[in-house]
């Protein structure tokens, strides 16, 4: 047991460890104690039983709509949320999407989100040399053409010329042989490399092939990841010391995973299915929580309480995969006919429900507010009955 | 290949014993096909988890210390 650092004899350790209560609160109890510095095991027994009989007491009673209460405490907080979407994000430059966008995105479970966005933690010597940091850096941002020098075309001679910039090349570490040698694999046209002067044309002298050709090489990716088009490093103070930090714009996920100095372990994004297809659902349902509570908390709504957007995370990773709320995700799929009626597209659900001949057992609670029915949550779980008991031993149903 | 079970963000996966399971599906009362579920392609998965067993999930959790959650193990 973690306690060495309170000072308790063992007889009160015993008697708090004994209780159902949860770590932090037993520290607090711990702590506490130690304060009062005359307090007997007696005290320590009075006091943590009566801790963990409020503990039980602030529990969610049976039959409580639970879902209703996260949904008003989510959205109680998200009318004060900003609407526009135009902030940096307090990381260097970055722009992220926030306020009610970000949070409607997380909860439609948009397949990509607007700013997609990858956290990179460096590992090793990686995470503490610069020079190895910007190695890690050059890996990931995908690096065109037009990074690395100038492109002419020459019409008169039919051929494409490009100009490589020679501490671009060292910086970004690729050879000039080894542009054009891509240039030759993507393209398929011989290249002509003088030191860094490359020069190809196309085969027939046709000015389409050539402006095509062109085209083509501005998309080519030489280095990095397509996906990420900038990369910004910070040095940041984290728990194991000072380390530098990468924040990417555009995300890919699995890819960066595996490249050499990136942290495996640490590194994370803010794409849920791509956390969701690369680190399974669990992890997407953990992601789910630290978005939407970061969506809030940035707002200064952090003290929004876990549980609701904990119960939200449950509800959309229950099936196995992410789910959205919406027509297309959980509320598309309810069984009664009237809920999902009432939720959009009214006459397309009653169609197709009078056409089938589908029947709805008013279990939930939209279908019995429709019909005018206490629902079965709550108060409405318990069946009222008056009448007399015989002698005793029956008990009543 | 990375190993996904090293992520920060992945708890700890272990396939149930068919005995063990009983005892929890009495507990809560419930059949197996209530339980959530997860998918066998599931990059969080033991190798040896095939359709129809149940994983036993042990998370750090934000309201506890640590939260066990059972999935079936779907399609």
């Amino acid at each position: 047991m973690t306690n060495v650092h309170y000072d308790v004899d063992d007889d009160t350790i015993a008697v708090v460890e004994d209780t159902n209560l949860p770590r932090r609160l037993k520290d607090e109890v711990y702590e506490t104690l130690e304060d009062r510095g005359d307090a007997t095991v007696e005290d320590a027994d009075e006091l943590s039983k009566a801790v963990e009989a409020r503990y039980m007491d602030t529990r969610v009673d049976p039959l409580d709509p639970v879902g209703t209460v996260s949904a008003q405490s989510i959205g109680e907080p998200g009318t004060q949320l900003t609407m526009n979407t135009f902030h940096y994000a307090g990381v260097a430059e970055i722009d992220v999407t926030q306020g009610l966008p970000r949070l409607i995105e997380l909860v439609d479970a948009r397949k990509t989100p607007d700013t997609p966005m990858m956290t990179v933690y460096l590992e090793d010597e990686y995470a503490t040399e610069r020079e190895k940091a910007h190695e890690v850096v050059w890996n990931l941002e995908a690096t065109k053409i037009l990074a690395l020098g100038d492109v002419s075309t020459n019409v008169a001679d039919m051929r494409v010329q490009i100009s490589l910039n020679k501490d671009t090349l060292e910086e970004r570490m690729i050879t000039a042989e080894e542009v054009a040698e891509i240039i030759e694999d993507n393209l398929g046209v011989s290249t002509v490399q003088q030191g860094t002067e490359i020069q190809f044309g196309p085969e027939e002298p046709s000015y389409r092939d050539l402006l095509q050709l062109v085209e083509e090489l501005r998309d080519i990716t030489f280095k990095g990841i397509e996906e990420v088009s900038r990369v910004v490093i910070r040095r940041e103070e984290l728990d194991e010391g000072e380390q530098f930090v990468l924040y990417t714009e555009g995300s890919a996920f699995g890819d960066a995973l595996e490249i050499e100095g990136v942290d495996a372990s640490r590194t994370t994004c803010n794409n849920l299915h791509e956390i969701h297809r690369n680190l399974g659902i669990e992890a997407a349902r953990e992601t789910i929580i630290e978005e939407t509570h970061n969506t809030l908390a940035e707002q200064g709504l952090d003290d929004v309480n876990v549980r609701h957007l904990m119960l939200v995370a449950d509800m959309m990773t229950n099936r196995g995969e992410i789910e959205s709320i919406g027509r297309h995700g959980i509320s598309g799929s309810k069984q009664s006919v009237l809920a999902r009626a009432a939720f959009e597209v009214t006459v397309n659900h009653l169609l197709n429900a009078a056409i089938h001949g589908e029947i709805d057992d008013l279990d939930g609670v939209t279908e019995n507010v429709i019909v005018g029915k206490p629902i079965k949550l709550g108060t409405g779980d318990v069946d009222l009955r008056m009448g007399s008991t015989d002698s005793g031993g029956s008990q009543a149903d | 290949m990375v190993d996904v079970s090293q992520h920060e963000l992945v708890p700890e996966h272990t396939v149930l014993d068919e005995d063990v399971l009983e005892e929890v599906l009495a507990e809560y009362d419930i059949d197996r096909t209530d339980l959530p579920k997860i998918k066998r392609n599931d990059s969080a998965l033991p190798d040896e988890a095939e359709i129809g067993d149940v994983i036993k999930i042990v998370r750090d959790s934000r309201t506890t210390d640590q939260a066990v959650v059972y999935r079936l193990v779907v399609e």
